[in-house]
């Protein structure tokens, strides 16, 4: 794995919002089968370089690649077929559909999604959707949801749109994640659940995940390496032992009250 | 009481309300699957209609009063002064057409904003084509209108029993579309309309071209209504522009399917009856209460009725419920835990 080329490349990337510069220059590499973490204080723009990379947003300047390819300026649906998906900050449920229809919806190439097969073929739809709930059902028994999968997803609470929101990116089969603050608002247990689940898909899907998080036991036991942004670039990056006595970080993190007065 | 006199009404109005039908599995298709907020209704309703009674209409009868004044439908038509006379079905498919066209067209456009300009787009549309057919007066002879829509086999069976013939029509055609509207929506076409109308972004973010499908079901939709305007101009056999007054060509509709249950096709069948009912039905009230404006208002009471008992409509939203898989292992069970 040494010598392979990084999967993501961020090169030197700048977005403006009218007047504020959310990501400045950035440039980053993400190595391919790794569990990447991306850190920092609010507002470092760790959001809208997901938002940059997955094709919700275009950067002002500069230049993303996925395997080798420009994706800076497609659109979302476009970065997922190229094998790139993204998770959400706060959960985007689908909330009047059940919870196994939010992740029915996302295995690509669906026959049923063309109208005419809904008519003229019917059967075929039908074997494919058949395949495509069982599997779902699988996903959904990997993150304790199944006693969930009628319910609507609307209902589920907050940790459970959490799980909801992974298993989306489970169904998909990507080779690369984006998660968003996956441990956001959800308790130990299933913390523990989501690391192993995320740890897993790693190692036997040979998944790439790039992972913002704010839980330092959780990055520290899960991420390597780890990349810090700060005011729109990034500060510092090596392994999570490294990262963690790394005065930048610190200053950046306490605002520049390491040293304090004395 | 006459009861072959109240079966004869009783099958004018089922006429009505399943023509009203089609319109509301059209508008489903748009707002209850998709979330699209078409307030244009009508506009495809006078295109549909119109299409298809232009198309339709026979060569001018000297004999006949209307057309030894007004010199046939066509008669402002250079080319076509003649009549085309197309085969009824023919005039259905060409409605549905000319309507996907226009959908084509305005969505292609407008999808890709912000939900509102749709709306605004649509009922641009709607006026356009009223305005255009009153003002085009050698389209469809302005606000003369059109007359004698010629009637499918209707030399089969006397004028006066004619409707026995047309409600088997206008019910074949209804199965038909219900039967195409459902399967497309509980298939996985339908599951991405229903993911956009939830969200949009992570409707993207699964990989699906959320406009893509938002123009399809445009177009589908808009398609549907074209075979309601169709099948309702060889009903009513005379359009002029005030056919299409936005109260009874598109407001009604869209009562139609909020008190039968937005994203239920069922519901909106159910939904076209009920209003189409209360409509119908409030005539006969004395004095007063049979003013248009009164029965209208009955319309908006029943509107709020539903919305106050049951925000989802009368049937709701169709859900579709799996079955648990049994358990796998015989000593999961034994546990007692599942």
């Amino acid at each position: 794995m040494t010598d392979s080329s990084p999967i993501l490349q961020v090169r030197n990337v700048t977005k403006d919002f009218g007047g504020v510069r959310a990501v400045d220059r950035c440039t980053l590499d993400v190595m391919p089968g790794t569990i990447t973490g991306l850190i920092g204080p609010n507002g470092a723009g760790k959001t809208t370089l997901f938002n940059l990379a997955a094709g919700d947003l275009s950067p002002t300047s500069g230049q993303i690649l996925f395997d080798g390819r420009v994706i800076s300026g497609l659109r979302p649906h476009q970065t997922f077929a190229r094998g790139l998906m993204r998770t959400f900050q706060i959960p985007r449920e689908l909330r009047r559909m059940t919870v196994l229809e939010n992740l029915m919806l996302v295995p690509a190439r669906q026959s049923g999604e063309r109208l005419w097969s809904t008519w003229l073929t019917p059967w075929k739809v039908a074997r494919q959707e058949r395949q495509i709930q069982a599997r779902a059902i699988d996903v959904l028994e990997l993150v304790n949801l199944a006693h969930l999968a009628n319910d609507l997803a609307g209902n589920l609470s907050g940790g459970q749109k959490k799980l909801l929101e992974l298993a989306r990116t489970l169904m998909a089969q990507p080779k690369m994640v984006l998660l968003d603050e996956p441990g956001a608002g959800i308790n130990r247990t299933l913390l523990r659940d989501l690391s192993a689940n995320i740890v897993r898909a790693s190692v036997e899907r040979d998944v790439t995940f790039f992972i913002i998080e704010h839980d330092m036991r959780f990055v520290m036991a899960m991420c390597d390496p780890v990349i810090v942004m700060a005011n729109g670039g990034v500060i510092a990056e090596g392994p999570p032992t490294t990262i963690q006595r790394d005065p930048r970080v610190l200053e950046a993190y306490l605002g520049g009250y390491v040293n304090g007065p004395a | 009481m006459d009861i072959g006199g109240v079966i004869d009404y009783l099958v004018g109005f089922a006429i009505m309300a399943m023509i009203y039908a089609i319109f509301t599995l059209g508008l489903n298709v748009h707002w209850g699957f998709t979330g699209l907020f078409n307030i244009g209704i009508a506009g495809f309703f006078a295109l549909g209609a119109y299409t298809a009674a232009l198309l339709t209409s026979p060569p001018p009868d000297p004999e006949q009063f209307e057309d030894f004044v007004f010199g046939g439908n066509l008669a402002h038509h250079d080319v076509l002064a003649w009549g085309i006379d197309a085969w009824f079905f023919l005039g259905i498919a060409a409605a549905a057409a000319v309507c996907g066209l226009v959908a084509l067209i305005i969505g292609s456009i407008t999808l890709r904003l912000n939900d509102d300009y749709l709306s605004i787009a649509t009922l641009g549309i709607a006026e356009s084509v009223r305005l255009f057919f009153l003002n085009e007066k050698w389209a469809a002879n302005g606000s003369k209108g059109l007359y004698r829509i010629p009637k499918f086999l209707g030399d089969l069976i006397p004028a006066e029993n004619y409707d026995y013939l047309y409600i088997v029509v206008v019910l074949i055609v209804l199965l038909i579309l219900f039967v195409a509207v459902q399967r497309a929506a509980r298939s996985p076409w339908g599951r991405v309309l229903r993911a956009i109308r939830e969200d949009e972004v992570t409707t993207a973010a699964s990989g699906k071209n959320v406009s893509h499908f938002k123009l399809q079901s445009f177009v589908f939709g808009a398609m549907i209504m074209g075979v309601g305007g169709a099948l309702f101009a060889h009903h009513v056999r005379f359009l002029s522009p005030l056919t299409f007054d936005p109260l009874l060509a598109t407001f009604v509709i869209w009562a139609m399917l909020m008190v039968g249950g937005s994203g239920n096709n069922v519901g909106a069948v159910l939904g076209a009856f009920v209003v189409w009912g209360v409509w119908a039905g409030t005539q006969f009230l004395p004095g007063v209460f049979s003013d248009p404006s009164f029965r209208l208002l009955m319309i908006g009471v029943l509107i709020v009725t539903i919305m106050l008992l049951r925000p989802g409509g009368l049937l709701g939203e169709w859900r579709r419920i799996v079955a648990r898989r049994p358990a796998p292992a015989a000593g999961r069970d034994a546990t007692g835990s599942d």
